[in-house]
């Protein structure tokens, strides 16, 4: 057994720069095909942890709220001090019953019928960029195109105002920095906290909070029709969510709409130059454009894991695990795991839709909450880069975000034409 | 699938919700709108009463549903 540990934490899949030329897939092929689970040691962040890496465990998992728990510990790899716990924790950091509890107060305004009510925004934001990026020649398709639609679209569904988006996007830029190896500004957006009291250990999660207790103060006293009123009002057992619950709701939700379909946005670009092929089937038959959708999500697999924490001794693929192990499961890794996604690297637009990929979750209480918005806004821009004829070419170096958390890129310069 | 005489999976079965685990994804509501409706304020899916679907499409529903809510009402 030493020996395949050995070689197989190799890449260390803590370590941020694990992911700096993108998903290691070998290395995950490699884990995939190791019997069992394979235990990533000890790190300068915490204790080891389980790497789940198959799709069939993942979901096993995922599902599972009882054994493989979200409120104990932590849900990403490295540990959080008991005693900030409850101050950093949202609803994706509690069990059911609490969590669903407080889901259900939003999620009315996600479901794939309500979504529909935000086309019309989506596409006028998806126009806007595109005409000014033909305009323009090509840019940086992040900063034009994927980190402005889904943080303009997760706002005006909040009711955040159009002046105050490009802050969004800076503090969640700053916020996924906690998730990579830089040294942090603890100052940073008039932060007072010690940092690990804050979400990702990141100042910038001082300045949304901030920005949420404003908001949620301006909405008592003067509601509007707005999710952010329909959250401030909202009662759970009776009683109205706090000044602290209000903010790392928000905070979730900011952070959630925004930095994952930015990710597959930005992805999305690639894609449509690599597989060019691909996309003019889609554009032969539009019945193919929910496919190519999926096919975006699984590939970008814009999270790269989660972690849960055992509540009791189990045995997990045939390894024992004990009460209080970490669990980590991979969705960059059941993404592409051969056992379900047939030539699993390969970027085809009419892949069976079952069984699904887990870029959303594996299941269970904490599927992504936003993945019916998230298809609209991706079904959209394929269809109106499509529909405009679009042709993408590399035109600069693309830099990818330090992270072992997110999938995330930086930078991706093109040039379009027709 | 031992409750199925046709073993076809044509036989029409009726489902339920679990509305505790219901997230309110609303995944069934989208595959079949006419068996599965979400309730407006709470998202929460409900069966629409008396509706059924082929066990084969059944099963599938329950696949596919996100949270694990959804089972086929036979035992």
């Amino acid at each position: 057994m030493t020996t395949i540990e050995r070689s197989a934490v190799r890449p260390d899949l803590a370590d941020p720069a694990t992911y700096d030329a993108g998903i290691p897939h070998e290395a995950f092929a490699t884990l995939r095909a190791t019997p069992g689970l394979v235990r990533n040691p000890d790190g300068p962040w915490g204790s080891g942890f389980w790497s789940v890496t198959r799709l069939d465990d993942l979901v096993a998992v995922s599902r599972d709220t009882t054994t493989f728990s979200s409120a104990v510990g932590h849900i990403q790899i490295y540990d959080v001090d008991e005693d900030v716990r409850d101050a950093r924790a949202s609803m994706i950091d509690l069990d059911p019953p609490i969590h669903t509890r407080l889901r259900r107060l939003v999620s009315s305004a996600f479901t794939p019928k309500h979504v529909q009510d935000y086309v019309g925004d989506v596409r006028r934001r998806i126009g806007d960029r595109l005409d000014a990026l033909e305009a323009a020649g090509g840019g940086d398709w992040v900063a034009e195109v994927a980190a402005p639609i889904p943080i303009g679209v997760i706002c005006a569904l909040m009711g955040v105002p159009e002046s105050d988006h490009d802050l969004m996007i800076e503090m969640t830029d700053h916020l996924v920095e906690g998730t990579s190896s830089a040294e942090l500004d603890p100052g940073a957006y008039g932060n007072t906290k010690p940092l690990r009291e804050l979400p990702f250990n990141s100042p910038a999660a001082f300045g949304v909070e901030e920005y949420a207790r404003r908001a949620r103060r301006d909405r008592l006293a003067e509601p509007r029709d707005d999710l952010l009123t329909q959250l401030a009002v909202a009662e759970v057992d009776g009683e109205r969510l706090s000044e602290t619950e209000y903010a790392r709701f928000f905070q979730l939700m900011i952070f959630a709409g925004n930095e994952t379909t930015r990710s597959a946005m930005a992805h999305l670009a690639t894609h449509l130059m690599d597989h060019a092929d691909e996309f003019d089937r889609v554009r032969a038959d539009g019945d193919l454009l929910d496919g190519a959708v999926e096919e975006v999500v699984r590939h970008a697999s814009p999270i790269l894991y989660f972690r849960r924490t055992a509540m009791a001794d189990t045995v997990l693929a045939g390894t024992e695990v004990a009460a209080g192990d970490k669990v980590v499961m991979w969705y960059a890794s059941a993404n592409f795991d051969e056992a379900h996604f047939a030539d699993p690297l390969a970027f085809d637009v009419g892949r069976p839709r079952v069984p699904g990929h887990v870029a959303f979750g594996g299941g269970g209480a904490h599927f992504c909450l936003g993945a019916s918005l998230a298809r609209i806004e991706l079904a959209e821009l394929v269809a109106e880069v499509l529909r405009r004829g679009l042709r993408l070419r590399p035109a600069g170096e693309v830099e990818t975000v330090s992270s072992n958390f997110v999938n995330g890129v930086a930078r991706l310069p093109v040039e379009v034409s027709r | 699938m031992g409750g199925d005489p046709t073993g076809d999976g044509s036989e029409r079965v009726a489902m339920v919700v679990d509305e505790d685990r219901c997230i309110g994804i609303g995944q069934c509501e989208l595959l079949e709108p006419d068996v599965f409706r979400l309730g407006d304020e709470d998202a929460i899916s409900r069966v629409v009463d008396g509706a059924d679907l082929p066990r084969a499409r059944a099963l599938e529903l329950v696949d596919r549903c996100p949270s694990g809510a959804i089972s086929i009402a036979d035992a």
